[in-house]
């Protein structure tokens, strides 16, 4: 077993921001007695603790289940989204990762698309908008078929899975050099094209939702895999290529506009 | 006062049919002048939201979180049951509806777990009709696995995400509406107040966690989707945002709680390690297919678990429960492991867990084998404990995980007030005393997709609904109120944190009403809430201002909201005094110390009436008649 | 037209056309370097080439007017992107760590298009629209990398190419919707091929130059 001191010291060198229209500014805080088990978000709630009670205000953050499903929680941890560990969140992230003395600098996701809403909470509304432009499979309730007629292959269905795990976090346009969402839209895009239920729908999904990304002032893909490197759920961008390839089909080939 | 469930008459097999047909119908023309307010966006809420806006209601929709797709019915694992008989193995509606109704212990109403059985079937079609992967085999045909509590695989699932997919299944359905303009999305809002215009639901009051603002929402009928209320123990596998909020602001307002006492504490958790834990990780339970659960004989021996010879262990649940071993339910695995841990045998650094041994499960298949079942599993649980589960036993405890409890809705899902209807964990209908693995998304679905889009037509054709705006009276008190209470939250300037108090009230609630209640812990209970209510309202320190983003003033009023609800929990505890699933009252025990049901003077819904704050809640009664299945005592040995 | 238009002022649209002309580009290159090779036969071959190439006469305009086309495809998209995927992350991080993705080649690839521009532009002032009237186009050559600075700039360009050529290569077929576990690997191991191919064939060709003297 590895031998550990059961607390640290650490400095956190934290971003602190009023509002979205105010300035922020980096926040140096020193903190005791970490308990190297602790997740990230513990960490932080127990900072906040000391804060609240020398009268300050506490650092603003989002997290909700804490076991990395939710995709509520998130922030650029030493340079890296969800911080330094693979394949998880922040929420994941556990204080054993760091060393006593560690300055650790934590700022918000930073995209164009997601506006700062105080310290380290950002607005990903954007990414509901491309959902809603086509994240989809027009099937109202209660017309539904059985859920044996039409036979799915298994590896198919298996690959659509590997799509669907997204949790909608944000990491990959807070990774992406270019603050691109394209590993986001190609997981749903991905998951439905593979389904034979969402064939009918695929050309018109694939043109809208990239549309819809465009107009929320998300950058460009320059696969530079930072996005599939950075994912908590490790999507692949073999779905960004998917995604090219529905768009392309959709343009050249298709009726839908 | 009367309690009328409305069920309908007839066969069961064939009330839902007959129901739906006497129900009065909307207008396909007029259903757009009717607009319905959904709070919450989980399975419940946004499969809700979606089908009511398909029919052509207009719809508002309300989240707390920053996305509807953040709602923790995200966080389910296991699956989704459904009487399909895919496997071939017997299964029907029939057996769906006998499991379900055995496994609450006998404490929910016939006709709602017959409908739930009957419509988990269009459940599925529904979901894969939408694009939900569910695992499959290699022809191509939907998979099944077996779950806790039943004989039969029906457990429909997509890897350990089954609730994953689905809500993203649901959610993708509110989002196509969102797309059409028919349903209008209000993410990071919480539901202040029910607004009540000549006693019918007619609106709520939110408070837009971003600026602080107080908004009024005026609708014809309001739809609660808003989750269970484990969160009151502090610890439990629940999420932070999770809050008994909503379904308390309208229990204020005159609707009536149902069996608050029926809590489900899961076995198989991480356990804690200090006070600086903000929630329990649930590792599924299948792990106990292969694991074995065993503590020290001697209390205090601290060495580690590889070098406790096997003469110094005890398989406890092997010893006690010979036939069903470390399979035994939930609830019973859960009260022995803290009997272990209350005698003094438990492991750990705060000696509160017991080990579940995979060594020998190893030594049998091979570490491959086990590695291939329980591999994400394990990996998670490195995760957090730093300890591989290959090398060394895991440690777990029970966690507070689900609460059947809930506002009490009669069979068309409305409460006690006239045009608000709640649904899935928020009320209190299908699981009794106990949930059923996989029940919980199936509940949830079932009352979003395929209940409330009827019922809620039934009620707008057979009501009449005066104009009501936002500029109403009643809008204004309820905004005046919620005002008040948050400069009162941040006029307190005291000197002990919101999660302080909430960790404090958490342990009250697990120690005395959590796996085993007894009258005198119960009593106990009861004064130490209302201290700590005192003590909350003069010595709570809410830094932050009341117009932005404050988490510490949300948690506040959330955990006022917590300290007047545990006190019906435990008035409710003490007065079942008998043992009936998840609530085990020592009192009432076989002689082999298993939970002992009293049919003759419990077999009823307990329902609880508000009489004004820090007044005692009137109990009112719904008693369950059951004409289809015989009551039995269940055993395990 | 309207659909073309729709379809290029989207991101996947530009991103297709880049592709498209890089990949167009580094087959001018394959092509550019066969020809070149004939250096190593000596000074007359490399004359003949040159010859045999402009015998071709209005093909050859044409040729080079695609190529212009090409490359005014290629640069104009490519600062479009620049610019949007700038202002795309408008506030930078304070610290800024791979997580494993990003690679030299990846990260410069604007700025070594720039200077790849650049060169072309110098490029064919040297060689393409230089006075030929009394001197052959090996002794053109020659002369230029007679001079040491001039050898270093290609040299250095030439590392330059390669490092575009490294990224854009794969990078091409990810974009044109070309990507599957069974033969990606291999196409990341051929992009760096590729790249090193171009570098190595144009940058040995001076030094060779060098050592015949």
């Amino acid at each position: 077993m590895k031998k550990l001191p059961k607390t640290i010291n650490l400095t956190l060198k934290v971003w602190r921001q009023q509002q979205s229209e105010k300035k922020g500014h980096f926040e140096n805080i020193a903190t005791q007695n970490i308990a190297v088990h602790m997740s990230f978000i513990e960490m932080l709630d127990s900072v906040n603790e000391q804060l609240t009670l020398e009268g300050k205000d506490p650092i603003a953050f989002d997290n909700d289940c804490r076991e990395g499903i939710c995709g509520t929680c998130g922030a650029v941890v030493d340079g890296r989204a969800h911080g330094p560990q693979k394949a998880t969140t922040l929420c994941q992230l556990h204080m054993r990762q760091f060393s006593d003395g560690d300055t650790i600098v934590v700022e918000p996701f930073r995209a164009r698309a997601f506006k700062v809403v105080k310290d380290l909470v950002v607005d990903r509304s954007s990414l509901d908008k491309i959902m809603a432009a086509g994240g989809y499979i027009s099937a109202n309730t209660g017309g539904a078929p059985d859920g044996n007629a039409i036979p799915i292959a298994q590896e198919i269905a298996e690959k659509a899975m590997d799509a669907a795990a997204c949790i909608g976090c944000g990491a990959c346009v807070a990774a992406c050099p270019s603050a691109s969402a394209m590993l986001f839209v190609s997981g749903k895009v991905s998951q439905l094209a593979l389904l034979p239920q969402g064939r009918p729908e695929a050309a018109r999904r694939a043109l809208n939702m990239v549309k819809t990304m465009d107009t929320c002032g998300f950058g460009n893909c320059s696969n530079h895999r930072e996005c599939e490197n950075a994912c908590p759920k490790e999507l692949s961008i073999i779905n960004i290529a998917r995604l090219n390839r529905e768009y392309l089909k959709a343009s050249f080939f298709s009726d839908a506009t | 006062m009367q309690f009328d469930a409305h069920i309908p008459a007839g066969p069961l097999t064939d009330k839902w049919d007959l129901h739906r047909f006497e129900l009065k119908l909307v207008s396909p023309a007029n259903k757009r002048k009717f607009e319905i307010i959904v709070v919450g966006t989980g399975l419940a809420g946004a499969s809700a939201s979606a089908s009511l806006a398909e029919l052509g209601y207009y719809v508002k929709t309300f989240c707390i979180q920053d996305s509807p797709r953040r709602a923790h019915s995200i966080a389910a694992q296991g699956g989704i049951n459904a009487a399909k008989n895919y496997t071939n193995e017997g299964d029907s509606i029939w057996r769906l509806f006998y499991d379900t109704i055995k496994g609450g212990d006998y404490r929910s109403r016939e006709a709602n777990v017959y409908r739930l059985a009957q419509l988990s079937n269009n459940i599925i079609d529904q979901c894969v009709a939408q694009g939900v992967p569910f695992a499959r085999d290699y022809g191509g045909l939907l998979a099944n696995r077996s779950f806790g509590g039943s004989q039969v695989s029906r457990t429909f699932y997509a890897r350990g995400q089954t609730g994953q997919q689905l809500l993203l299944g649901a959610y993708s359905a509110l989002m196509r509406q969102v797309g059409a303009g028919m349903v209008t999305l209000m993410p990071r809002r919480e539901m202040m107040d029910l607004v009540l215009i000549n006693g019918q639901a007619r609106g709520i009051v939110t408070r837009n966690l971003i600026n602080g603002e107080l908004e009024s929402h005026a609708a014809d009928a309001v739809v609660l989707c808003t989750g269970g209320y484990g969160n009151v123990y502090y610890l439990s596998t629940n999420a932070e945002s999770s809050n008994v909020g909503a379904g308390f602001r309208a229990y204020r307002q005159g609707a009536m709680f149902a069996n608050p006492c029926f809590t489900q504490i899961h076995p198989t958790c991480i356990p804690h390690t200090g006070d600086h834990q903000s929630k329990l990780t649930l590792m599924s339970e299948s792990l106990r297919n292969d694991g074995r659960v065993w503590v020290p004989h001697n209390s205090g021996d601290i060495r580690d678990p590889q070098d406790i010879p096997e003469e110094d262990r005890d398989y406890y649940l092997e010893q006690k429960y010979p036939s069903f071993g470390n399979l035994v339910p939930r609830d019973v695995a859960s009260r022995a492991a803290k009997a272990q841990c209350d005698s003094g045998k438990g492991v750990g650094l705060t000696r509160c867990a017991v080990y579940l041994d995979f060594a020998d499960a190893i030594r049998r298949d091979g570490r491959e084998t086990i590695a291939k079942k329980y591999g994400n599993l394990f990996d998670m649980y490195e995760l957090i404990s730093d300890d591989s589960p290959y090398e060394k036993p895991m440690m777990i405890y029970p966690a507070s995980h689900y609460t059947m409890g809930g506002l009490w809705v009669d069979y068309n899902l409305m409460s006690t007030i006239p045009g608000l209807f709640v649904l899935g964990e928020a009320n209190f209908s299908d699981h009794g005393a106990n949930r059923l693995g996989a029940s919980a998304l199936m509940q949830g679905l079932a009352d979003g997709y395929f209940i409330v889009p009827y019922t809620i037509g039934g009620y707008f054709a057979g009501t009449t609904l005066s104009p009501a705006s936002s500029d109403h009276a009643a809008f204004k008190d309820s905004t005046l109120a919620a005002r008040e209470r948050i400069n009162r939250l941040k006029s307190i300037n005291g000197k002990r944190t919101v999660d302080n108090f909430a960790r404090e009230l958490g342990r009250v609630m697990w120690d005395y009403c959590g796996m085993s209640r007894d009258e005198q812990g119960l009593a106990r209970a009861l004064t130490l809430i209302q201290e700590l209510r005192a003590e909350f309202w003069e010595n709570v320190l809410v830094p932050g201002l009341d117009k932005d983003y404050n988490k510490s003033l949300e948690k506040a009023g959330r955990l006022a909201d917590s300290l007047d609800f545990a006190e019906i929990m435990i008035y409710d505890a003490l007065n079942r005094s008998e043992s009936c699933g998840g609530h085990f009252r020592q009192e009432s025990q076989t002689e082999e110390g298993e939970a002992k049901r009293d049919d003759e003077n419990f077999s009823h819904v307990s329902i609880w009436e508000f009489t004004g704050s820090d007044q005692e809640p009137k109990m009112h009664k719904e008693p369950l008649e059951f004409e289809n299945v015989e009551l039995s005592q269940r055993s395990y040995k | 037209m309207s659909w073309l238009i729709q379809i290029f002022s989207s991101s996947v649209g530009k991103k297709l056309l880049m592709a498209v002309t890089g990949l167009c580009f580094i087959g001018f290159l394959a092509a550019h370097l066969a020809g070149n090779l004939s250096l190593y036969a000596g000074g007359a071959a490399f004359n003949a080439y040159a010859e045999k190439l402009h015998s071709l006469g209005p093909i050859l305009v044409v040729f080079e007017l695609g190529l212009l086309a090409l490359a005014l495809i290629h640069v104009i998209t490519g600062i479009t992107l620049f610019v949007q995927n700038y202002k795309a992350r408008s506030v930078p991080y304070e610290k800024d760590k791979a997580a494993g993705g990003r690679t030299l080649s990846s990260l410069t690839m604007p700025y070594t298009g720039f200077i790849i521009l650049g060169f072309i532009v110098f490029h064919l002032i040297n060689f393409s629209f230089v006075d030929k009237s009394d001197r052959t186009i090996f002794e053109i050559v020659r002369a230029a990398f007679v001079n040491p600075i001039y050898m270093i700039i290609y040299l250095v360009v030439m590392i330059i190419v390669a490092l575009h050529v490294r990224h854009g290569f794969w990078s091409a077929f990810q974009t044109l919707g070309v990507n599957h576990p069974k033969y990606m690997p291999a196409l990341m191991v051929l992009s760096v091929i590729v790249g090193l191919i171009i570098g190595l064939g144009f940058g040995l060709l001076p030094i060779y130059l060098w050592t015949i003297g």
